[in-house]
């Protein structure tokens, strides 16, 4: 087992000890899932034991409720491949995404419609996270904003942005902090146009919100934009056919001031940008979109004299055929960017060794529905989930529900176990992430 | 020089070999410091205390050290090595503090505490040594221990360090930690101000904090609120409207109607705390919503219909679109106990959940002199329901006040047009002295038929981004569709096959702020409407007598639009500013 907590740092040359020596390139600069993190989070360079799935709850479903599922993933345990610890938090709150703090300890979970975070402790007993805190006051401390999405680690605190606002249940948004302790610090309402009148940006602002990420050493933080509650939670089909609905999808991507969480720049970014996947190497001043509705990979990167720009790179698929787009993972050494299309269950590998001219030379179907990606940090293993939206899911016998992890062999992905969630009667299987005993083996010598 | 000093610039003299494994802080920012006093820094929690000993081996509190200063709190080690640790902190707090030794009247405000986590080798002594070579004179920099481990854990704990011994494969502690950096900005309110890792450590940016906290001139970022107003005061007849009606059972009182408003936005009247009536009736959108055709409810459930503007609903004889209740006191209850509406899962759950709040206890008592019951919760909410009247437009100041100017000539063509060759007063009535825009009965227009009966194209046209659109399959669609629930109008009330796909007549005040139109929101601009009632509606045998061709000319139809715009009430900001001074309960 290797771990790289970036901030702990333990001193290989002196001793023999089971922590991988952090390499402070990787250690200040790191974003990526395991290759996707936040980079000022501890992150398993080695094999990982366990990985949480947060998970929807299904009406008519064993429990119906969302829960938090642990997978063993470690090959050498006898339970591998098995649900080892499920916690379920009571309601279907949409379970969405979930990340941890920054010293790893705790694994926050959002729920986009009823807007609770659920604290889960992850450091105890990393094989059985314990539910130890719930927020429900989300709404009422941010001023209104509705839909918690990423909870991204900053120090000392987490960064969480909105989708929605609890005035009309549409996209204008905000970028929400808590402490650690799970205390409201601040809000920071994405620039809408009217806001940025005085600078006359030619832009649209549409003031939705999406995903985050931070590149510290260029002192920039990108937001990216969806759409809002009415949406996001409505019958997927019913929004399609619903040209009113279909105009309130987000355009944009902003970047900020990561110091001063002042908005300085807008790009226009068609079609609902969502998650944001910055390269690793310090030389690499950029950061990787997917745009769900245009279905094209999108590149904001530094351009001369320190401007920032974006760029549409590359087309998923046949974008006329709406492929959908959804998350990406990109890898440790930013030649390789993950890409899954919910609509025709594919992943697809693109290759970024030039950021500007990605090129897919890899592409193989998951199920008939796909969402999520996760890689651990050597790129040889993959998870993948199925879950959009519980009212975005596909109907019907498509609606399959699954955790299925790959081994890559740097040509295929070959099958290693499935998880059938619906015969588990677990619910809708949506956001991963890994977790290791060894990121707190040391802690508990040290006692 | 100091040994400590020397070995500190010998671990950074080394690593400058390997210039990329340095952290930002050694080198010169690379990007512009923030100007101080420009932006906020909000609190994340307040300091916390510790028993500590200072260099002279006196025991302090940290508070008390922080008192009535700004604190640079940082945690070490004497021999950590780690270059982009312990030594990256004491570096920046150097560099800081030959910096700040330029501006005396600065560093009067600031104290630098030092504190180590290794209390077993860092005594007292130890850290006077280590602190003397970096210490000036000019600045209020000080070097702390704890007496022991155990005084030391609670202060690791509440700051959340993670510090941990590493050991040998053999068990033995090597004298060397794994911890995590963090330096804390205190204020001299001992509110945390900021915390930086060795990514964000930086001399530059951490001046620019300091010289925030100094100039006092951060506060926390958050949108403004309006203020309450607590009841409206506004007249709720006006000119083109007649006599309000209001039971005689529920005379309108200010303050029924301030507690009905309360709870009209209340998200917490919902199941799962997520719908409040105004997600669907939104003020700023016509009281309806524009954002979606047909509402969504808890948990996005399909709602069938398009959520009806609340304007004026006074008036209306009977209620929702196929008319199944006709007195405001009842309908609510229709939505708050509805699965695919706010899905209360009885009576006494909302009644437990509002009596439970003593804001509702106390506004019930106000009202009604009794708890929310089922009567007084309808009885609120319709009074502000009815409390939403808007009229005294330019159409009326037009036809009942005689002034003559306040239409335009293409508006009173639309007028003429409108009571004549396009036959729209049919139905939407005017008479001698107010106008409802109603007649309050059910009619065919064969939109309902068109749902039912009609099967769709193949292929469907969606706007993928602004001004992008591609032809999507049905078979697409459908994959990701739930069922769609049929929808026969009044005859689901009636059960009578004559009464299939009618809806209620709604009224046109106000109407070009309520798109989108229909009962299933199906058209998304007025022209659309005009357009479609000009092509005589969805032809079938149950379509209503009244609707046929009109072979109105383009500008016919224009002057038509012109006066349907007339139909604005002269109150909608009024309405729509109370209505946004409410705070919305989540």
């Amino acid at each position: 087992m290797n771990t790289t907590p970036n901030t702990l740092r333990p001193f290989a040359r002196l001793l023999n000890i089971s922590l991988l020596l952090a390499t402070l390139p990787c250690a200040l600069n790191a974003t990526a899932d395991e290759t996707c993190q936040s980079p000022y989070m501890a992150k398993i360079t080695g094999q990982e034991d366990v990985v949480y799935v947060w998970t929807l709850g299904m009406e008519g479903l064993g429990d119906e409720q969302d829960k938090m599922v642990t997978v063993d993933v470690k090959p050498t345990s006898s339970t591998y491949g098995k649900v080892i610890d499920s916690v379920s938090v009571g309601g279907r709150n949409e379970a969405h995404h979930a990340d941890f703090t920054d010293d790893r300890q705790f694994l926050w979970a959002g729920g986009l419609d009823t807007n609770k975070i659920f604290v889960f402790d992850v450091h105890t007993d990393p094989l059985h996270p314990k539910l130890v805190k719930t927020i429900t006051d989300f709404v009422a401390k941010s001023g209104g904003v509705v839909g918690p999405h990423s909870t991204y680690a900053l120090p000392g605190r987490m960064l969480i942005t909105g989708l929605s606002n609890n005035k009309d249940h549409g996209g204008n948004t905000a970028l929400v902090e808590y402490n650690n302790a799970g205390e409201y610090v601040a809000t920071y309402w994405m620039p809408t146009a009217k806001a940025l009148q005085a600078d006359q940006s030619s832009v649209y602002a549409d003031g939705y919100g999406y995903d985050v990420r931070a590149l510290p050493r260029k002192n920039l933080l990108l937001s990216s934009s969806f759409t809002g509650w009415s949406n996001y939670m409505m019958d997927f089909g019913k929004m399609l056919t619903d040209a009113d609905a279909m105009k309130h999808f987000g355009n944009t991507v902003v970047q900020w001031d990561l110091h001063t969480r002042q908005a300085k720049k807008i790009f226009s970014v068609p079609g609902a940008p969502l998650e944001l996947r910055c390269a690793w190497k310090p030389e690499h001043n950029y950061c990787f979109t997917t745009t769900a509705l245009t279905s094209k990979i999108w590149l904001i990167y530094e351009a001369e004299q320190g401007v920032w720009q974006a760029k549409a790179v590359a087309d998923i698929g046949v974008p006329a055929n709406i492929p959908l787009p959804v998350d990406i993972s990109i890898s440790s050494d930013d030649t390789k960017l993950w890409v899954n299309t919910f609509m025709d269950g594919k992943t697809r590998l693109f290759d970024i060794s030039d950021a500007f001219h990605p090129k897919q030379v890899y592409e193989q179907k998951i199920g008939a529905q796909v969402n999520m990606v996760s890689s651990s940090w050597d790129g040889t293993r993959l998870y993948f989930t199925s879950s959009l939206l519980a009212n975005w899911d596909k109907k019907g016998l498509d609606n399959e529900q699954f955790f299925k992890a790959y081994r890559w062999d740097g040509q295929h992905l070959q099958p290693q176990f499935a998880i059938d969630f619906l015969k588990e009667k677990l619910g809708r299987a949506h956001q991963m992430k890994f977790g290791a005993r060894s990121l707190y083996t040391n802690a508990s010598t040290a006692k | 020089m100091h040994l400590v000093f020397f070995i500190f610039l010998s671990l950074l003299y080394s690593s400058r070999l390997n210039a990329e494994s340095l952290a930002p802080g050694y080198a010169p920012l690379s990007f512009a410091a923030p100007v101080p006093s420009t932006y906020s820094l909000p609190e994340l929690g307040v300091a916390q205390d510790g028993r500590v000993l200072d260099s002279q081996a006196h025991e302090r509190s940290l508070l008390a050290l922080m008192k009535g200063k700004i604190v640079v709190l940082s945690f070490i080690y004497s021999s950590c090595d780690d270059v982009n640790g312990c030594p990256l902190a004491t570096f920046v707090l150097h560099k800081i503090q030959h910096q700040l030794s330029l501006h005396p009247d600065r560093v009067k405000h600031l104290r630098l505490l030092t504190l180590s986590f290794n209390p077993e080798h860092d005594t007292p002594e130890v850290m006077r040594q280590y602190g003397s070579s970096f210490q000036a004179e000019s600045l209020d920099w000080q070097f702390l221990t704890t007496r022991s481990v155990q005084d030391l854990a609670p202060i690791l704990h509440n700051y959340q360090l993670n510090v941990q011994k590493l050991s040998t494969v053999e068990g033995k502690f090597t004298g060397k930690f794994s911890h995590s950096l963090k330096v804390f900005l205190i204020d001299e309110q001992q509110k945390i101000r900021n915390i930086y890792n060795a990514e964000l450590l930086h001399p530059e940016s951490l001046l620019s904090d300091i010289s925030t906290l100094i100039n006092n001139q951060t506060h926390t970022r958050t949108r403004p609120k309006k203020a309450f107003s607590p009841t409206p005061t506004r007249q709720l007849t006006a000119l083109g409207l007649p006599t309000l009606p209001v039971p005689r059972a529920n005379p309108l009182t200010q303050a029924k109607i301030a507690l009905g408003r309360k709870l009209f936005f209340d998200r917490r009247l919902s199941f799962n705390n997520t719908v409040s009536c105004a997600m669907c009736h939104i003020p700023e959108q016509g009281f309806t919503s524009h954002d979606m055709a047909t509402a969504v409810g808890v948990e996005g459930r399909t709602v069938r219909r398009n959520a009806p503007t609340l304007y004026n609903v006074a008036y209306a004889t009977t209620l929702f679109h196929d008319g199944r209740e006709h007195s405001l006191e009842q309908q609510v209850w229709g939505p708050l106990l509805a699965h695919n509406e706010m899905a209360n899962p009885s009576i006494a759950f909302v009644l437990d959940k509002l009596n439970s709040q003593i804001a509702y206890q106390t506004g019930f008592k106000h009202a009604f002199n009794k708890p929310a019951t089922m009567e007084t919760i309808g009885l609120a909410l319709a009074s502000y329901q009815r409390s939403l009247t808007s009229a005294n437009s330019a159409f009326d100041r037009w036809l009942y006040q005689h002034e003559s100017t306040a239409l335009s000539p293409e508006a009173q063509h639309g007028y003429t047009l409108f009571i004549g060759k396009a036959g729209c007063a049919k139905c939407h009535t005017i008479k001698a002295h107010s106008a409802l825009f109603s007649d309050q009965q059910f009619h065919n227009t064969g939109i309902g038929y068109r749902d039912s009966m009609v099967t769709n194209a193949s292929t469907q046209q969606i706007e993928i981004a602004p001004k992008v659109f591609v032809n999507v399959a049905n078979s697409l669609i459908n994959s990701v569709s739930a069922s769609k629930q049929n929808d026969l109008g009044r005859y689901e009330i009636s059960q009578n096959p004559a009464h299939r796909w009618q809806y209620k007549t709604p009224s046109l005040r106000n109407i070009a702020l309520t798109a989108p139109y229909m009962h299933n929101g199906s058209m998304h601009s007025l022209s659309d409407v005009l357009d479609f009632y000009n092509a005589g509606g969805v032809a079938h045998e149950q379509l209503d007598p009244l609707i046929k061709p009109l072979n109105l000319t383009p500008k016919e139809l224009a002057a038509l639009l012109a006066f349907l715009q007339t139909l604005t009430g002269d109150n909608v900001k009024q309405i729509v500013d109370e209505a946004l001074s409410e705070p919305i309960g989540n």
